[in-house]
């Protein structure tokens, strides 16, 4: 068993959350594992201290691939990225790949007028954070625009009705969709059409994204991103689409497409066998606490590439898209339909491994109120108490947790709550997990078995389901 | 129920009266009265919104005086109309409708049957979509379109007329895709 000395993967100073005084990866009890320690078969990839200028030449030669004709010198681009991807590793690497874009498209077609629009889901406080720490106003020569989901929309007839997107993301000639592959809350989407999400989330409405979320279950709303970026509308402006590629290991290169669905199947191949050994590892899991660390949702907090909502709905295999197991935060009702702890097969439920959260830093806005019903969970320091108390998307969230006083009296109270001493640590790493040594050596002991297991069971399943033939990409 | 602790204030001397804040503001708390926007404090539910939108920074939440308290009782109203508008809608009694306040279906129904006719009003009645705001605007225009209320949206970017569910979808469009689960689903959720 190999063990490194933990270091914070990824610390976003934010002025809404600030940094705590102890970062889990600097307790005594935490190391770090290495994820090609652990499957020395996942590419491995670059990661926020290892620089970023391979990133630039990546895209200009993914970008060398695609048809740019349909831009004309006196045309409008609106370039449309997502928050997210400036919160993977310091968001240094998809800077350089949205900068990368800009200059390839003017190379090209002598178009100017190249606005970013920055998608965020709450409002302009987070995207005014990210152009002000990021200089993207003197990276895109003032053409920088937040855009989110309670802006003005724009009604699209798509195969099944009006949907709305945002009418700041289409108000250009062409969209060039500038996004990354990082799997995210794959519960949700089932890893269905990957690269089409954004089409209903980051571009699209509130009213959009509730429906997605709320009106569908979590296989058949992959339809609704489909039918979005289907839509004649969408297509008349759609240009190419360009991703920064990462697996559980870093930041391993670009890819860039005028045909999403034909990427999308390749990309696909490549998440699955990944992360899908990196979840089912996970689910291998019999007991652990989980900590929160990082200036982001606490849900999409990464520990070797997977967020910690992954974590949280583990039990499911969200990859199997013959289980039809839907809307994770509705992890209550079987409870309280059925009485006591009997749950509904078709609704999903907490992983039962995870006994107890520690939230040392983790930004509010996102929905996380049913945690505490389930798990005993603890909020570290006056400042996050104060943040999570006030914290309108979690109104009940402080009332049910306990409060402590600093990192080490909340890991003694979670560690008497859970009865285990495996703590696995979600602060955006890639490339390696922090953890303790009794969850280090279950992972190693595990690995082997979820390699094989995978490679010979689930991925050729999962590929079948989605109807992708490998040897045919 | 809900137990509201904070409300929005604003800066008078800031406030530009844009409107920005009154667009989106989930219970209607919030109007711009001679260009200052004025904050109801019945209504408010500090969920925010404002503050997020305030090109002027004129927004912050404070502490309210004494804290307001918004839920329906769903006993005060008969049982079976709430599950007969709960089914109509395709949504289960218990299901949480609101991942944020963990309010009830069986509660925004019964806001409804009790005379709420617009998504404001279940807002104001119940606390849902006082959270993040995001997830369950189309539940709610579920709910209200199954109770035979007419849905009028605002002249404003306020909210949209969406509340397509997996029920809508033809048959025809899910036949032709069975790849997206769409039958399937439509099954597995009403069994």
């Amino acid at each position: 068993m190999k063990l490194s000395p933990a270091i914070s993967q990824y610390v976003m100073p934010s002025e809404h959350c600030p940094a705590p005084e102890v970062r889990a990866a600097d307790l005594p009890d935490i190391s770090a594992v290495k994820i090609t320690d652990l499957f020395p078969e996942i590419p491995k990839g670059y990661l926020h201290n290892e620089g970023i200028d391979f990133i630039r030449q990546a895209t200009e030669e993914a970008l060398s691939r695609v048809d740019m004709r349909m831009i004309k010198p006196e045309h409008s681009v609106n370039i449309l990225c997502s928050e997210h991807g400036f919160y993977l590793l310091e968001g240094m690497h998809y800077l350089e790949m949205l900068k990368a874009i800009k200059d390839v498209v003017f190379e090209r077609t002598g178009c100017r007028r190249i606005t970013l629009k920055l998608a965020a889901g709450m409002g302009y406080r987070e995207s005014n954070e990210i152009i002000s720490q990021f200089n993207l106003k003197d990276h895109f020569n003032g053409r920088v625009r937040p855009i989110c989901a309670f802006d003005r929309g724009i009604p699209i007839e798509t195969e099944i009705g009006t949907l709305y997107g945002l009418a700041g993301a289409y108000d250009a000639d062409w969209i060039i969709h500038a996004g990354h592959d990082e799997p995210r809350d794959l519960y949700f989407y089932r890893m269905i059409d990957r690269l089409l999400k954004a089409f209903v989330m980051s571009y699209a409405r509130f009213e959009t994204r509730s429906v997605y979320h709320g009106n569908f279950g979590n296989r058949s709303c992959a339809f609704l991103q489909r039918a979005m970026f289907d839509a004649p509308f969408v297509q008349e402006k759609f240009t190419f689409g360009c991703f920064l590629r990462l697996t559980p290991a870093g930041v391993t290169g670009v890819a860039a497409s005028n045909n999403l669905y034909r990427l999308g199947e390749e990309i696909t191949v490549d998440l699955l066998r990944d992360y899908g050994k990196m979840l089912r590892l996970f689910a291998e899991i019999d007991d652990c606490i989980a900590i929160l660390d990082g200036g982001r949702y606490g849900y999409y907090l990464h520990a070797g590439g997977i967020v910690f909502g992954c974590l949280e709905n583990v039990r499911y295999d969200a990859f199997d898209l013959s289980q039809p197991a839907a809307l994770a935060y509705f992890d209550l009702l079987g409870r309280m339909a059925k009485g006591e702890n009997e749950k509904m097969e078709h609704i999903m439920f907490v992983n039962p491994a995870l006994k107890a959260v520690v939230i040392n830093q983790a930004w509010p806005g996102i929905p996380m109120a049913g945690l505490p019903l389930e798990i005993p969970t603890f909020v570290v320091g006056e400042k996050m108490i104060e943040i999570t108390r006030m914290d309108a998307a979690n109104p009940s969230f402080m009332d049910l947790s306990e409060p402590a006083e600093d990192l080490p009296q909340a890991m003694a109270m979670a560690k008497e709550a859970a009865g285990t001493d495996k703590v696995l640590v979600f602060d955006g790493s890639f490339g390696y997990i922090n953890l303790s040594a009794p969850l280090a050596e279950t992972l190693f002991q595990k690995a082997p078995g979820v390699k094989e297991q995978v490679e010979k069971k689930f991925l050729p399943l999962w590929l079948k389901q989605r109807g992708i033939d490998p040897a045919q990409i | 129920m809900r137990v509201v602790n904070y409300i929005s204030q604003v800066d008078e001397t800031k406030c530009t009266g844009c409107k920005r804040c009154e667009i989106v503001c989930p219970p209607a708390a919030i109007k711009v009265i001679n260009k200052v926007a004025t904050v109801d404090s019945e209504k408010c539910l500090a969920c925010n919104k404002c503050w997020h939108v305030c090109p002027e920074d004129a927004v912050s939440i404070v502490p309210r005086e004494t804290e307001l308290i918004v839920g329906v009782d769903f006993e005060e109203v008969d049982a079976e109309a709430i599950e007969a508008l709960c089914r109509k809608a395709h949504f289960f009694p218990e299901q949480f409708v609101c991942a944020c306040t963990l309010t009830l279906a069986k509660e925004v129904a019964a806001a409804i049957i009790k005379g709420a006719k617009t998504p404001e009003a279940v807002t104001a009645m119940t606390g849902v979509r006082s959270g993040c705001a995001i997830y369950c605007m189309g539940p709610i225009l579920r709910m209200l379109k199954a109770h035979g209320i007419k849905i009028e949206a605002p002249d404003t970017h306020r909210w949209y007329d969406l509340s397509l569910s997996l029920w809508d979808v033809p048959t025809a469009v899910a036949e032709k895709h069975p790849e997206y689960y769409l039958k399937d689903d439509q099954t597995e959720f009403n069994e």
